[in-house]
């Protein structure tokens, strides 16, 4: 009883923080979903208007153009990043000439923040003048304008992105690898399995959990990504790029549409939370349930 | 940016030492006035813009060894300055005693209540009256900052108009007017009419690929995700087709389509587009992916031979060695018209142009008014005007025309100072409406699509009058 008083006061301290910075502002959000409100209407006042905003949701063609093209970009990115992530991160867990050095520079891109990480892309991948474009350009006459290529914009943001994390899920899947014990890998060897094998049977299976951690983690960043894309495209060209949080940002921000903006932001948490369910079913609730 | 701070800090110096003598009689005023305030920090917020600047480094330190109020001026991106700013008003926090105001926005903040009445406040305490203030000393871009009544509600601390800038050591090559006339059979000059300027951008962009030189036509800020290319159609280049106000007819049930009255989809705006489009496809590359910004760098890196450039960008272009590769080789002009439209403007019935700029403004929830109006009233006085115009070229007092210095920077630019002194009533800024940004926001997406040419000039610009319509309606605005 004592123990268990001691551990709550020592997490009052967070609970409280919580309730208040994170709790509070979701319910007033939730709460405000249910309201007609812009400052610069003609009546700034908030109205009461039911679940209109969730009906007009359904129908709305920029928003659901938003939701279709964050979804393809989370696929690509987090897909791309995962593999790549686990390359590295096996590469890393042996020695070669070099390593401690490469392994601080392929860091490096975590602690730098997203607007910088966006100003540095445009900077590279302005038309014409961007070293990226210049060299696509001299060396293999390819013409790249992020401006008018909807492809190129898109792309561009897929790779900026994976530059950006994918020294994450390699950190995470390093301190994976590095605690799986040598019993089972050593065991599979005398059997006679091959590399194919003993990465799906024994080592996937035994990371599972880091995997999905990793994925939780980089699929709700991507599901927010804002900075990076406004510095470099601003959702364009058109509405290419408008992913669901650059989306939110203009009609809360400079639409100050903020009762609609509240609703689109419940949905999206909604899906969010859908999104990493249907993660966890498919990643680790068959694994628990075999080991039950 | 080095631009300004460079000069910024030479201006310091020789301000210092030049407001010494004029402040000097006003000191013991200014000293006493402030009594009351002493230990009070005062908090702007504002773009990081050269003006802006100047502002924090050089004006605010001023005003606070002279009054002993201390004042912090935020400088941070337009984005983030609005959204800085609308919050703190709107939640009533109280944070800044001092607030950037865009010339397009103060309809939207006076509908709210936002903006504390000078004219008010000063004339209720006496006792905060500069002797050297004076809202008569404004030129009259301080207009957009008053109510009906008269009553001014932001001090102006920048104002520019967007030009024409053109390249002088281009148009006055011997060689290069004698290609232009056996090309064309017309002299090389600034255009004046919209077919003769993209005659002469395209003879530059052809110019440049047979020369294998670096060098378009034209410039054109057309950003295919990024307000900047909307502004750029509806305040710049619509205007000079007679399309005005965004093509929305206020006293008419806030009209935008033709059918109900408006003109955002007329036929005037469509060839308006077309003609900016056609502008675009032999501009610089970069265009699609250019703001109000890399236009201004485009033109300073010396890539395009013409274009209409925000009178804050033409300053640096004109005269920054260290940012601009064609110092001493621009010239400025009207930007071309549509037949009529000067016409119009000069009567006072349409424009032809942009005059943008902003004022500090003093929010409703400002806990220090009385020490803010201070510091308003310190950077509106005619006497630290000179040299912040030389710092970063913006007039906003009428005597700053006939400063030396001024005068001199004029000839460095072009002639820009005069243009804005004589011409500047032909332009105008955003119209007085109170959803400024909600009817943008509203209609870009589909804006942008005519830029990727996911839709025709046509069926866009008849979709963006339907989506006006809706958006006023659902703002309360249209019945």
């Amino acid at each position: 009883m004592q123990s268990n008083r001691l551990g709550w006061i020592l997490l009052a301290p967070t609970l409280t923080i919580l309730f208040f910075f994170g709790v509070l502002p979701f319910i007033y959000v939730v709460y405000v979903s249910f309201h007609s409100w812009n400052p610069f209407a003609a009546n700034p006042e908030m109205i009461f208007n039911g679940a209109d905003n969730f009906r007009r949701i359904v129908f709305d063609e920029e928003f659901l153009n938003s939701v279709g093209v964050t979804v393809m970009f989370v696929f690509f990115a987090v897909l791309s990043e995962l593999i790549l992530g686990y390359i590295l991160a096996q590469a890393f867990m042996k020695d070669f000439p070099g390593k401690s050095f490469f392994r601080t520079i392929h860091t490096l891109p975590l602690i730098m923040a997203p607007i910088i990480v966006g100003s540095v892309w445009k900077l590279m991948t302005t038309p014409s003048i961007g070293i990226i474009p210049h060299y696509l350009d001299e060396w293999f006459g390819i013409s790249m304008n992020i401006g008018t290529s909807a492809f190129a914009a898109f792309t561009t943001i897929v790779i900026m992105d994976i530059w950006h994390w994918t020294p994450l899920v390699t950190l995470t899947l390093i301190a994976a690898l590095v605690s799986l014990p040598p019993d089972p890998f050593e065991q599979a060897q005398i059997d006679g399995a091959n590399k194919r094998q003993i990465f799906w049977h024994i080592t996937l299976p035994m990371i599972a959990p880091a995997v999905v951690a990793t994925v939780f983690i980089r699929l709700m960043d991507a599901l927010r990504t804002v900075d990076e894309v406004w510095m470099l495209t601003g959702g364009g060209p058109g509405s290419s790029t408008r992913f669901v949080g650059v989306h939110i940002f203009k009609e809360v921000f400079p639409k100050t549409n903020y009762g609609y903006g509240s609703t689109i932001s419940v949905i999206v948490l909604y899906l969010t939370i859908v999104a990493c369910w249907l993660l966890y079913v498919t990643m680790l609730a068959p694994r628990n349930s075999k080991e039950g | 940016m080095r631009f300004a701070l460079t000069i910024g800090a030479s201006a310091l110096a020789f301000t210092i030492a030049a407001t010494s003598a004029f402040a000097g009689s006003n000191d013991d005023w200014w000293k006493k006035a402030a009594e009351p305030y002493q230990g009070v920090t005062l908090r702007g917020v504002t773009e990081s813009s050269p003006p802006s600047l100047y502002i924090r480094e050089v004006l605010a330190p001023q005003f606070e060894e002279l009054t002993g109020i201390r004042v912090d001026v935020e400088t941070t991106s337009w984005d983030q300055m609005f959204d800085k700013a609308i919050k703190d008003m709107e939640a009533g926090t109280g944070i800044y005693d001092m607030v950037y105001i865009e010339q397009d926005i103060i309809y939207s903040y006076l509908a709210r209540d936002f903006l504390t009445n000078l004219t008010g406040l000063i004339a209720d305490n006496p006792d905060l009256k500069a002797p050297t203030y004076s809202e008569d000393n404004f030129t009259t871009f301080a207009d957009y900052f008053k109510d009906g009544d008269g009553n001014l509600y932001g001090v102006p601390m920048e104002a520019f108009i967007k030009v024409y800038l053109y390249r002088t050591d281009l148009f006055n090559d011997p060689e290069i007017q004698a290609a232009f006339k056996e090309k064309t059979g017309k002299d090389l000059k600034p255009a004046t009419t919209h077919a003769d300027y993209a005659e002469i951008a395209q003879f530059f962009t052809d110019y440049g690929k047979e020369n294998d030189m670096k060098l378009w036509g034209t410039t054109a800020q057309a950003h295919t995700g990024h307000v900047a290319s909307w502004y750029e159609y509806f305040e710049s280049v619509a205007p000079t087709f007679g399309v005005y106000n965004w093509g929305i007819d206020a006293d008419n049930n806030y009209a935008a389509s033709v059918a109900n009255g408006g003109s955002m989809n007329s036929e005037e705006a469509k060839e308006a587009m077309n003609w900016w489009l056609s502008m675009r496809d032999i501009a610089p590359p970069e265009s699609n992916a250019s703001t109000w910004t890399e236009v201004g760098t485009t033109f300073g890196a010396g890539r395009a031979a013409q274009g209409l450039v925000y009178g804050e960008n033409a300053g640096w272009i004109a005269a920054d060695k260290t940012k601009s590769l064609v110092v001493g080789k621009v010239g400025v002009a009207l930007p071309p018209l549509a037949d009529g439209v000067l016409a119009e403007a000069e009567s006072g019935e349409g424009y032809i142009g942009y005059y943008d700029g902003g004022a500090f403004g003093l929010p409703s929830t400002s806990k220090q008014k009385e020490a803010a109006a201070l510091f308003l009233q310190y950077i509106g006085q005619d006497e630290v005007q000179p040299d912040w115009a030389v710092a970063a070229p913006r007039v906003t007092n009428k005597s700053t025309y006939d400063d030396p210095k001024v005068q001199a920077m004029n000839e460095e630019l072009g002639g820009y100072y005069d243009m804005l002194k004589d011409k500047g009533y032909l332009f105008a800024g955003a119209p007085a409406y109170p959803f400024h940004a909600q009817v943008r926001e509203a209609t870009a997406p589909t804006f942008y699509k005519i830029l990727t040419g996911d839709l025709s000039v046509s069926d866009g610009l008849d979709q963006m009058a339907t989506i006006a319509e809706e958006e006023l309606t659902n703002l309360g605005y249209r019945k």
